[in-house]
Formats: C-alpha cells, sequence, structure tokens
C-alpha cells in the first residue's frame, strides 16, 4: 500500500519538471516577446537600445538554459518572480483569483456530486423506464448546453423574475461569507449542471454494468435488502470510473472557465490566463501553468489514493 | 421425511430479439427433506434458470417467471411479497454459484461478506458475528480463519473461494441449499474437495441440496435423485442408481454414452450425441430431443410425450420408445 502510493507520490516530481520543460519552451516559441509588446505601446517608436536594455533587465538575454535553470530554482521555493507585464509579484498576482477560482471548482463539484450521483443511480434502477428518459434527457441537455450561456440565462431570470441581480464584486468568502455564496452559487449552479451532466452519464453506465456483476445476484440471494446490495455492493464498485471523471473535471475547473468567468464578471485564474498569454507575460504563464498542471497532477494523486482505498486489488499490489 | 420443496409447472421465460425463450417450460420436480437431488442436461437446458426461478432472481426484466408453483414449506414463494421472499433467501434457501472468481465482492473483505448474512437475519452483530464468521471459515476448511476474515476475494484461490461461498451459504442455517454447478469452474483435483465437503457438510447438518450440474460423476456420487433436463424440460426422473442401471431416455442414455470410462478399453470410442441442443424459441411441436434421437419413430415429431412411470418406483420418462430401451444390452 505504502510502496505503491510513495510511487505514485515520487511520480509527480518528473512530470512536473515535464511540464516546466514544455511551457518554458513553447511560450519562447510564439512569436513576439513582452518587451515588444510593452514598448510598441509608445507608438513603436522606442529604440532597439532601449528594447535590449529592458530584456536584460528581465534576463531575456541569457541563454535558455540559464533561463529556465534560475526560474525552476526560484519555483522550488515557490518564488514565481514578478510580473513582466505589471511588475507586481506573482504571488499577489494570483492569490485571490486562485482562491475565487478554487471556490468556484469545490461548489461546482459538489453540485455535480449531489445532481450526478443520485440521478445516475435512479437512472440506472429505472433503466428504460420513464425516470430513465427524463434524467437522460436532462443529462444530455447538460452536455449540450454551455455554461455561460446558462449563466447568462440565470442571471436574467433573477433580473425578471425576481427583479434582482447577484453581487458582481468580489468578496472573499472569509470578509463576507453571505455576499460570497449569493455572488459565486450561480456560476457553479451553471458550470455545475453542466459537469454533472458527464457524471451522472458515467455514473449510470457504471452501475448498470455493476448491477449486472454475479456479486450483486450473490448479494441478492443472501436475502440483504435492496438499500444494502446498492449502498454496500454496488456503489463501492461503481464509484471507481466515476471518481476518475469528477477528478479531471474538478482540475480542469481551476483553471478553464474563462468565458463563464466573464459572464459573472468573476476575476478568476481563466482570465488572467488568457491576458497574460495576450501579453506574452513569460513569467504570469509559467507561473499559472505550474500551479494549473500541479493542481491536476495532485487531484491524480489524491485519486490513485482513493482508488487504493475503494479498490483492495491495487491496494495490495 | 416429508415434501421440503415442490416445484409445480414452473415456466420461465426471456424476452430476446429473437423471439421469447422458454428457457423453463412447465418443470415440476421436489426436494424431501435431508435430500440430495441433481438437475443434470447441457448448457443452457434451463437447469440454472430453474434455480433462479425457485430463488425468484431471474434478471428481470427480461426473464419473467410466468406460471408455475414454488410450494416450500408449505407456502408458495411465488406469491409472497418482495419482502418475505428476501426473508427466505440466504435464511431458509441459500446459493451457491458456479464462478467463486466473481460471485464475490472484490471490494469487500471476506469477513464482511460473510458477517452480513448473519446481521440481517440473525440480527447477531458485532463480536458474535465475526465469531461465528471465523467458526464458518474453519468449518469449511480454510485455516487460520481469524486471519482470513480480514482479507479480501482476490487474496484466495479459487477453491478457497468456492469454500467460502459455502460457509456464506451455510452461515444461517438453512434448510436447503442450491447448488448451481459448485465446481464446474475449479481444477478435477479441488472438485472432489469441494463436493466431499457439500456432501458431508449437508449431511451432518441435515440440510437438502440440490446440484446443478452437467457431470454425471458428480451425480453418480453425490445424488439421491435426479431430474434430467432437455430444452427447458424434464425427460427423466429416477433414483440415481435406477438411472444409472437402465436409463429409459435416449438422452439419458447418450449422456451416459459420451463420458469417458476407465472400465472399458481404451479403443472403445466415445459416443458423443449428434446435432446440437434445439433453438429454443422455434421449439418443434413433438419431442424436443427427436432430430438428435436416434430410437425416433414417426410419432416423435408430431407429438409431445409426457413424463410416465416406468419401470422401478419413482423412475418416470418422457419417451414414447421408453420401452425398446428396457435393459436392451445391444443399445449400451
Amino acid at each position: 500500500m505504502s510502496k505503491y502510493l510513495l510511487k505514485r507520490f515520487l511520480l509527480m516530481f518528473p512530470t512536473l519538471l515535464g511540464v516546466a520543460v514544455v511551457i518554458f519552451v513553447l511560450i519562447r516559441v510564439i512569436p513576439g516577446d513582452v518587451v515588444e509588446l510593452r514598448m510598441s505601446g509608445d507608438r513603436g517608436s522606442a529604440s532597439q537600445q532601449a528594447i535590449d536594455e529592458e530584456r536584460v533587465r528581465f534576463g531575456l538575454d541569457q541563454p535558455v538554459w540559464k533561463q529556465f535553470a534560475t526560474w525552476v530554482w526560484g519555483v522550488v521555493r515557490l518564488d514565481f518572480g514578478t510580473s513582466m507585464w505589471t511588475g507586481a509579484p506573482i504571488g499577489e498576482e494570483i492569490k485571490l483569483r486562485f482562491a475565487l477560482s478554487m471556490q468556484v471548482a469545490i461548489m461546482a463539484t459538489i453540485v455535480a456530486v449531489l445532481l450526478a450521483i443520485p440521478l445516475g443511480v435512479v437512472a440506472a434502477l429505472k433503466q428504460d423506464t420513464w425516470v430513465d428518459y427524463a434524467v437522460r434527457i436532462f443529462s444530455i441537455a447538460g452536455l449540450a448546453t454551455p455554461s455561460f450561456w446558462l449563466g447568462i440565462v440565470f442571471i436574467l431570470l433573477l433580473l425578471i423574475v425576481f427583479k434582482w441581480l447577484p453581487p458582481m464584486v468580489y468578496t472573499p468568502f472569509w470578509v463576507n461569507p453571505w455576499q460570497n455564496l449569493l455572488q459565486l452559487v450561480w456560476p457553479a449552479l451553471a458550470v455545475g449542471y453542466r459537469y454533472s451532466a458527464v457524471a451522472t452519464r458515467m455514473t449510470r453506465s457504471a452501475m448498470l454494468e455493476v448491477l449486472r456483476e454475479d456479486y450483486i445476484r450473490t448479494a441478492r440471494a443472501k436475502g440483504l435488502v435492496q438499500k444494502l446490495v446498492l449502498s454496500r455492493h454496488a456503489l463501492k464498485n461503481a464509484m471507481l470510473p466515476v471518481m476518475t471523471v469528477i477528478g479531471l473535471e474538478f482540475a480542469f475547473l481551476l483553471g478553464g472557465l474563462v468565458v463563464t468567468e466573464q459572464v459573472f464578471n468573476l476575476n478568476g485564474l481563466g482570465l488572467l490566463f488568457v491576458q497574460a498569454v495576450a501579453h506574452r507575460d513569460y513569467t504570469l504563464i509559467q507561473a499559472l501553468v505550474m500551479i494549473v498542471s500541479g493542481f491536476f497532477i495532485l487531484v491524480n494523486f489524491v485519486m490513485d489514493v482513493m482508488y487504493a482505498w475503494l479498490d483492495p486489488r491495487i491496494r495490495y499490489r | 421425511m416429508g415434501v421440503l420443496l415442490e416445484v409445480r409447472s414452473l415456466t420461465t421465460e426471456f424476452a430476446t430479439s429473437g423471439g421469447v425463450v422458454r428457457a423453463v417450460d412447465g418443470v415440476s420436480w421436489d426436494v424431501q427433506e435431508g435430500e440430495t437431488v441433481a438437475l443434470v442436461g447441457e448448457s443452457g437446458c434451463g437447469k440454472s434458470v430453474s434455480a433462479l426461478s425457485v430463488m425468484r432472481l431471474v434478471a428481470a426484466p427480461a426473464g419473467r417467471i410466468v406460471g408455475g408453483q414454488v410450494v416450500f414449506k408449505g407456502r408458495d414463494l411465488l406469491q409472497l411479497s418482495e419482502e418475505d421472499m428476501r426473508r427466505v433467501r440466504g435464511r431458509e434457501i441459500a446459493m451457491i454459484f458456479q464462478e467463486p472468481m466473481t460471485s464475490l465482492n472484490p471490494v469487500l473483505t471476506i469477513g464482511r461478506q460473510l458477517t452480513e448474512g448473519l446481521e440481517i437475519h440473525l440480527g447477531m452483530s458485532g463480536a458474535g458475528a465475526r465469531a461465528r464468521a471465523a467458526e464458518l471459515l474453519g468449518m469449511v476448511g480454510i485455516p487460520d480463519p481469524e486471519r482470513r476474515l480480514t482479507q479480501y476475494p482476490h487474496q484466495f484461490s479459487g477453491g478457497m473461494r468456492q469454500r467460502m461461498m459455502i460457509a456464506m451459504a451455510l452461515a444461517c442455517e438453512p434448510s436447503l441449499i442450491l447448488a448451481d454447478e459448485p465446481t464446474t469452474a475449479l481444477d478435477v483435483t479441488i472438485q472432489a474437495q469441494i463436493l466431499e465437503l457439500l456432501k458431508d457438510l449437508s449431511r451432518r447438518l441435515g440440510v437438502a441440496m440440490l446440484i446443478i450440474t452437467h457431470n454425471l460423476g458428480v451425480v453418480a456420487r453425490y445424488a439421491d435423485r435426479v431430474n434430467v433436463m432437455y430444452a427447458g424440460r424434464i425427460v427423466e426422473r429416477g433414483s440415481a442408481r435406477e438411472l444409472y442401471a437402465n436409463p429409459r431416455h435416449p438422452y439419458t442414455l447418450g449422456l451416459l454414452k459420451s463420458v469417458p470410462r476407465l472400465d472399458e478399453p481404451r479403443r472403445a470410442r466415445l459416443q458423443p450425441i449428434e446435432g446440437q441442443p434445439p433453438d429454443l424459441t422455434r421449439l418443434p411441436p413433438g419431442c424436443a430431443f427427436a432430430p438428435r434421437c436416434a430410437f425416433r419413430v414417426a410419432r416423435c415429431a408430431a407429438e409431445r410425450p409426457a413424463l410416465a412411470p416406468v419401470g422401478g418406483a419413482g423412475h418416470l420418462t418422457a419417451c414414447w420408445e421408453a420401452g425398446r430401451l428396457d435393459r436392451a444390452p445391444a443399445l449400451r
């Protein structure tokens, strides 16, 4: 058990290093750099000398391997440097937005799990009845509806029907939880619905598969009540694939909500990402990619732990 | 000894894409208290479905029991509410399945899977249930039961898992065990151990048993009475001794002749039953075995023979030509 987890844990580091190499090289391959973009603001009249001086200031004149080494050493000490565009420390730039994006991701996941697991189980149990069809229509609609559009509909409905607009300025949870939830519950619902659609379909098909297993028949033959057959024997087995979907989706939400963030006027990581790329803000892009992919890798590790916890065949290998 | 289970005209159908399949077609058989009865036949002849029908565990919605009665200790199980039926399963009638590899839940410990029946039917809990579970494992010959309780099915070999299935079946001291091909998936040496164990325990605990098998060797050694099934119907019934000595249905005869025997010269060729089992969606109006039968006469294709007594007590066969088969050494 511990050997398996240790291996998984140690594997995270080479993966992260790989990500670091790829992103570092890729953004330098994109034409145009941050210095040119900043200087071109002055009617394109910046002298070559000024550009060169600025490059020296950012260390862009150094050989690439040296730049990389400097940056990685900083990352190891959790120092991501300063933004090349605004000059502010990257920690400061990211802190609030990370909290916001993380909160939306967590809330959306809660919405999705609360919808998906009961709906998926009920649909599987009532396969091919009207209940199943209703759940399938509900989840296919969720797959087909972009969450930003649903977000717009939420806002309009609240405005037209209830003459009320959710707060449009972000308040951190620790400052005013109520105000914070009033704002974030809507994007969480909009994103969570779409997300639940995937998970519902996965729960349904996993459940259908498990319910056909021999050990479910054994459990029934033992005279267990239906509730126990489902919760103890079926659900635990069916949760393995569902968990994978939920975990991946959760990790994606952290940096992937660009348009939805716009709709709800949320200053999250998705928006920051787009801006950073537009500005060729190397240090910020690198930091964001490292944080988002690091989070992805961490979620994957947590899922490996959960797999081992759920499935003894993995645990004892 | 009284009748424990009496199945009367049981009919179970499956809806398939090729039409309705009558897997069990008006079958009647019974099990006396403490007796071991065998249900014999090829794959797909309806023997497993018969047992699942008794437990009312036929996979819905495709499978459906459409008629008949299953009278167990005076009650028709088919008339019970789902909740009353649940109390019968595992408590009064237990079942052992064919595939020990897939019939145990891979994510639950052996202990958990053993104690849950005790908890739900006998109201045992905690240490009491655990002690009883360990006792059960010991009874089926699993060494070091205390430690084994904390393990998972994948840490057990096939034979051990089947022992565990037997322990699970015996847990609540049922009066009938339905063993659906309990040894088919096991090595030959393990098969014998498991069957001896089953026989020994059922005798000691006075449990009646229905053994479903296609292995005639198993039947000869362990069953008191035998029902031979073909295409969803019983074609011959009798005591095991009688059936071996004097089979009166061509299908039974064919089964016996297709088994290799050590007491015959090696040069003697096996005589397989020619042809394939019939398509259950379109059975002929007459005897279902007729197309493969060496004793076939014109009548067989038109009229279906009913089970009728022949020879010794309790020996029945469904064959128009049973008379020709009576102790005719030339045939064997």
